[in-house]
């Protein structure tokens, strides 16, 4: 994928993901919960969304994921981040794909105001600066372990 | 002037930093994920024995890089192996260590965060997965279903030219060859199904005689790149079957 592709994809404004959103356990049984949404769009991107929630961690994650290149666009909060040149970013930042360094260079996002615990005005910011459009909504994010002891 | 050991002594701990996070003490290591995101384990003391763990950070961290819905067998190898190396419990995907009173905080911290940098290593075989095919995948699922097969056979074809299958799966009731057909661009589809069945025509003469060997193209349907045209096509040579039912690829096998 060269630069102009992603630029493509992040400008395209036909992404959308139709329907509700659930949280579910991952295939570990984990303290966290995830859900997966395909995205359509007219140019027919290989396109998926995938969201994580650890509340026992504090750590969120919405990831934008093409299938031919992986990862190349995702926002991660509680999750603190080290540039490639050592540049300490902090833990509210959004990965971002370049040719050269694909999906390692991170930076902070000053349109994401949301707090970690907040994961569903989370995604709609997440989806407005990615411009996707969510036909739907996204449940509340209950903790995969029900307020239990996680070991 | 202080000697290199005196300055690790003094200024590596400082490396590490600790703070009160939903009843754990969260480390923050100096550590870091193969994107840069860094490793936090967590500590919770409990009736005199603490617990030492990243929360399950490390594989959702692995799942939010991935492609795939599950980790592969042979990913899941990797992982236990990992574990056991570094004397590290896999419980409910959380790697975690106890670290008795007795026990050195310090070196289980070191252990645990070793372990779950080799466990997001694993990051490495999806990226392969990712540019080249799904063949390892497809070897993993055929190693685990006790198949004998040979990958990556080179045969003659009655042109003369040498054609490279993806496997010779052989099993007592028949053998097969089989061709792993899959892309991420709708483009190159078609060329692939057009090579896959020229390749099929030219070796058809395999399909013949008392050790006739069956014909598979296993299409990876994991991408919606493939029309109904590209199946038809080669289903003309071979028999077709899909990688999101390997049920029904194991079927055909053994039949």
């Amino acid at each position: 994928m060269t630069q102009g592709e992603f630029e493509a994809i992040i400008a395209d404004i036909s992404k959308r993901i139709d329907g509700e959103i659930s949280w579910g356990e991952d295939e570990d049984h984990s303290p966290a919960v995830e859900f997966r949404a395909e995205i359509s769009s007219e140019a027919g991107y290989p396109l998926f969304v995938r969201g994580s929630y650890n509340s026992e961690a504090r750590k969120l994650s919405y990831v934008l994921i093409h299938r031919g290149e992986g990862r190349i666009y995702g926002l991660c909060l509680g999750i603190d981040h080290h540039n490639p040149r050592c540049d300490h970013v902090g833990d509210r930042h959004k990965h971002r794909w370049s040719e050269g360094q694909r999906d390692k260079q991170a930076y902070v996002p000053p349109d994401i105001t949301a707090p970690v615990d907040d994961p569903v005005a989370a995604w709609t910011q997440f989806c407005a600066e990615a411009r996707i459009t969510h036909n739907g909504m996204l449940h509340l994010a209950l903790s995969a372990s029900g307020g239990q002891p996680v070991f | 002037m202080l000697s290199p050991c005196e300055q690790i002594a003094q200024t590596m701990g400082g490396l590490f930093s600790c703070s009160a996070v939903n009843g754990y003490t969260r480390i923050r290591t100096p550590y870091l994920y193969p994107d840069g995101d860094v490793i936090d384990l967590f500590l919770r003391q409990e009736e005199g024995e603490a617990t030492l763990t990243d929360l399950g950070e490390t594989l959702r961290w692995l799942r939010m890089q991935s492609i795939a819905q599950r980790r592969s067998p042979r990913q899941n190898k990797l992982i236990r192996d990992a574990c056991l190396n570094h004397g590290v419990e896999l419980f409910r995907g959380m790697l975690m260590a106890r670290v008795k009173p007795s026990d050195d905080l310090s070196s289980a911290v070191t252990r645990l965060a070793q372990a779950a940098l080799r466990v997001s290593d694993v990051w490495f075989t999806m990226r392969t997965r990712v540019f080249e095919s799904i063949t390892d995948e497809v070897e993993g699922f055929l190693d685990e279903r006790h198949m004998r097969f040979d990958r990556g056979e080179t045969l003659p074809g009655r042109s003369g030219r040498t054609w490279t299958v993806d496997f010779h799966i052989r099993h007592p009731r028949r053998s097969a060859l089989m061709c792993v057909l899959s892309t991420a661009s709708r483009a190159a589809a078609r060329g692939i199904a057009e090579h896959v069945t020229s390749e099929w025509h030219d070796l058809s003469h395999l399909k013949l005689g008392p050790e006739a060997l069956a014909f598979i193209s296993l299409f990876d349907d994991s991408l919606d790149v493939w029309n109904p045209e590209d199946f038809r096509l080669v289903g003309e040579l071979s028999e077709v079957a899909f990688w999101s039912k390997p049920d029904e690829l194991v079927e055909r096998l053994v039949a």
